[in-house]
C-alpha cells in the first residue's frame, strides 16, 4: 500500500541525513508503528508520505503510485492526519471542524451533517451535546478523539497519525488506543503511527518499525521484535521484561486447548476412557436439557467410584478468548487455580488453559532469555 | 457655550461629517492596504523586517511634515489628507496583521496543511479569522490616530473639525477650539466603541 524505495531526506545539503535510505513496506489494512528515540527522523518519514516534507532523493508509492506525480492538496485530501496537539481549529465548532475535508471535497450538507453526526457517535462523544461546542470546551481527550473523527471524515484509506495520544495522561491514553484498535478492527485502515513509545509500539502495531538516527534498525511484528530484538538498541528500547510484554500480546485464543465433553449420564469408567484416550486431564460435563452442567477432572475420577454428577464441580470464573495471557495470569493467581476455562460467551467453553501453557507459550517465544538471564 | 453651540449647529453639524467622511474614506484605503500588506510579508519573512521598519518610520515623520511634503506632489485639500492619514495608519494596521497571523498556533496550520486545505483557503478560513481580535486591535489604534490626526490635516485644507479648531485659534475664540476639540473627542469614542463592538463579537 504505501512503499518507500532508499528514501533519504536532508534539511540542508551538508547536514547529515534525517531519514537515511529508508526501504519500508506498508501493508493495506495494517497498522504500522514508527518507534524510536525522538530525533530519529519518525516525523519526517510519516511527513514525507503526504508531501508535507519532500524526499530529497528516493521514491515513495502509494498503490503502486509514485506520490511525486499526485497533486499534494489531492494527495492529503485521502490521506488522514492527526497529530499529537490536534491542531483543531478552534474558532469553528467541533461539527465544523469534522467537516473541514467533506467540504472540500464538495460533499452536499445533508451527507456531511450524518456524517458528522455519526463519527461523534463512534467516538463516543453525544452528538446532540458535543456538536455545536468549540474545541476548548472539551478535554483532553475529547479533543483527541475529535482529531481522529476530523481525519475519518472522508472516509481516506490511509492514516497519519503523530504521537496522537502523547500528550494524554496516563489512563485516557490507554483508554483511547483500546477504543482506537477497536475502531480499527472495523474500519481497516492503513494507519502510520507515530510514537516514542515502545509499548505503545507493541500493543497498537501491527507492525513495529524501529528508527535511529534516520535508519531503520529492525521491521517486523511485535512478537518477532520482542523475542528476537535485532541488537542491543533494540533490546533497550523495549526495557527489561521483553517476556512479560509478550504475555501482553498474545490472547487466550492463541494458546487454549480445546476440551471434549461427556454426557452426565455416562459412568465414571467412561469418562475415564475418553480422558486417556485423548490424553487430557479435563473434561466437561453435558446434560442433554440443561446444557453445560460443570466439569471433572483426572484426580477426582482416579480417587472416586461414584457417579460423574457426584463428581461434579463448577466452571466457576472464565476468561474470555481476547483476554491477554497476563490478564489471564493474574486470574490465576487471584483464584488460587493452576487451570481456568475460556468462555466466549455465557454458558459455553471453547477452551482451557492451564500455567503451564502460559509458561510454554512465553518461553516459545523468549529466545532471547537465556542471553538476558 | 451650549447656546452658542446650538446657535452654530449647522456648521459643527457640516464640520464633523466633513472630518468624519475624511477619516472614514482614509480608514478603508488603509485597511485594505493595510491588510494586503500584512498578509503578503507572512508568506515573504524575508520582507516582513524592511516594510515593518518603513512602516515604523512613516509614523515618526510629524504629522504637519508629512502633510507638507504631500503639498507638492498631490496639491492641498482632501486627497493630500486622505494619502497622509493612510500613509500614516498603516503601521499599526500591517503589524497586527503581521503578528496576529503569525503568532498562531504552528500546530494549527500544520494540521490545516495536512488535511489538505490550499494556502489560499487556509489564509481566509482559518488564518485570517484567527488573527481577526489582533487585527482589529490595529484597525482601533489607527482609527483613533487618523481622527486625531485628521484635524491636523485643516493645514492642507482638507477641511473637517481641524478648521474649526485652527479659525478658533486665529480669532482667538476659545468656544470654537472647545467645540471643535470635543467633536473629535466624541467621534473617537464612537469609533473605538463601534470598532471595540465589532471584535468583540468575534472573540473565540
Ligand atoms: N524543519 C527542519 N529543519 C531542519 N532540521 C529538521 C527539521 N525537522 C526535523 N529536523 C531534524 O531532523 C531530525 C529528525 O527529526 P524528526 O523527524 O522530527 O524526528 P522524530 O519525529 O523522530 O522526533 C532531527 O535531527 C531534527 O532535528
Ligand atoms: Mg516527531
Amino acid at each position: 500500500m504505501i512503499r518507500f524505495e532508499k528514501v533519504v531526506k536532508k534539511y540542508n545539503y551538508q547536514d547529515k541525513a534525517a531519514v537515511d535510505n529508508l526501504d519500508l513496506h506498508i501493508n493495506k489494512g495494517e497498522i504500522c508503528m514508527l518507534v524510536g528515540p525522538s530525533g530519529c527522523g519518525k516525523t519526517t518519514t510519516m511527513k514525507m508520505i503526504n508531501k508535507l516534507i519532500k524526499a530529497t532523493t528516493g521514491k515513495i508509492y502509494i498503490n503502486e503510485m509514485d506520490i511525486e506525480k499526485v497533486d499534494p492538496i489531492k494527495l492529503r485530501l485521502d490521506i488522514g492526519y492527526v497529530i499529537q496537539d490536534t491542531g483543531l481549529f478552534p474558532h469553528m465548532t467541533i461539527a465544523e471542524n469534522i467537516a473541514t475535508v467533506p467540504m472540500e471535497k464538495g460533499w452536499d450538507r445533508n451527507k456531511i451533517r450524518h456524517r458528522v453526526d455519526e463519527l461523534l457517535e463512534l467516538m463516543e462523544l453525544d452528538p446532540e451535546i458535543y456538536r455545536d461546542k468549540k474545541p476548548k470546551d472539551l478535554s483532553g481527550g475529547q479533543r483527541q478523539r475529535v482529531g481522529v473523527a476530523r481525519a475519518l471524515a472522508a472516509d481516506p484509506p490511509i492514516m497519519l497519525m503523530d504521537e496522537p495520544f502523547g500528550a494524554l495522561d496516563p489512563i485516557t491514553r490507554g483508554k483511547l488506543q483500546d477504543e482506537f484498535l477497536r475502531l480499527q478492527e472495523k474500519i481497516g485502515k492503513t494507519i502510520v503511527f507515530v510514537t516514542h513509545d515502545m509499548d505503545e509500539a507493541i500493543k497498537m502495531g501491527d507492525k513495529i518499525a524501529v528508527m535511529r538516527d534516520g535508519k531503520l534498525v529492525q521491521f517486523g511484528t511485535p512478537n518477532e521484535i520482542l523475542s528476537n530484538p535485532a541488537d542491543e538498541f533494540v533490546s533497550e528500547l523495549i526495557g527489561g521484561n521483553g517476556s512479560l510484554k509478550i504475555m501482553n500480546l498474545i490472547k487466550c485464543k492463541d494458546i487454549m486447548r480445546s476440551i471434549p465433553n461427556i454426557d452426565v449420564d455416562n459412568s465414571v469408567d467412561e469418562a475415564m476412557k475418553l480422558l486417556l484416550k485423548l490424553g487430557v486431564r479435563n473434561i466437561l460435563v453435558t446434560d442433554k436439557g440443561q446444557g453445560l452442567l460443570g466439569y471433572v477432572n483426572y484426580d477426582s475420577l482416579a480417587n472416586h467410584k461414584a457417579t460423574l454428577k457426584e463428581l461434579l464441580k463448577p466452571i466457576g470464573e472464565t476468561v474470555t478468548p481476547k483476554t491477554t495471557l497476563q490478564d489471564t495470569l493474574s486470574k490465576m493467581f487471584s483464584l488460587g487455580r493452576k487451570t481456568v476455562f475460556v468462555s466466549g460467551s455465557r454458558g459455553r467453553v471453547d477452551g482451557i488453559i492451564t500455567m503451564d501453557d502460559l509458561l510454554k507459550a512465553v518461553s516459545d517465544n523468549d529466545q532471547s532469555s537465556d542471553i538476558i538471564a | 457655550m451650549l447656546e452658542f453651540a446650538i446657535s452654530r449647529w449647522q456648521t459643527i453639524l457640516k464640520m464633523t461629517i466633513d472630518h468624519f467622511t475624511i477619516v472614514v474614506i482614509a480608514m478603508i484605503i488603509s485597511i485594505i492596504a493595510g491588510v494586503a500588506v500584512g498578509v503578503l510579508i507572512t508568506y515573504k519573512k524575508s520582507w516582513a523586517n524592511v516594510i515593518l521598519n518603513v512602516a515604523n518610520i512613516l509614523m515618526t515623520i510629524p504629522s504637519l511634515a508629512l502633510f507638507s511634503i504631500l503639498i507638492p506632489i498631490m496639491g492641498i485639500g482632501r486627497a493630500p489628507a486622505i494619502a497622509g492619514l493612510v500613509l500614516y495608519t498603516q503601521l499599526p494596521i500591517v503589524r497586527n496583521v503581521y503578528t496576529g497571523i503569525v503568532n498562531i498556533d504552528p500546530s494549527i496550520i500544520e494540521a490545516a496543511n495536512g488535511m489538505g486545505l490550499s494556502k489560499a483557503k487556509i489564509m481566509y478560513k482559518i488564518k485570517l479569522p484567527l488573527a481577526f481580535p489582533v487585527i482589529m486591535a490595529g484597525i482601533r489604534t489607527a482609527a483613533v490616530m487618523g481622527i486625531g490626526i485628521g484635524a491636523i490635516a485643516a493645514y492642507i485644507g482638507a477641511g473637517g473639525l481641524g478648521e474649526y479648531i485652527f479659525q478658533g485659534i486665529n480669532r482667538g475664540n476659545d468656544r470654537m477650539i472647545l467645540i471643535g476639540a470635543i467633536m473629535v473627542s466624541v467621534i473617537t469614542i464612537i469609533i473605538d466603541r463601534g470598532l471595540g463592538m465589532v471584535q468583540r463579537r468575534f472573540e473565540i
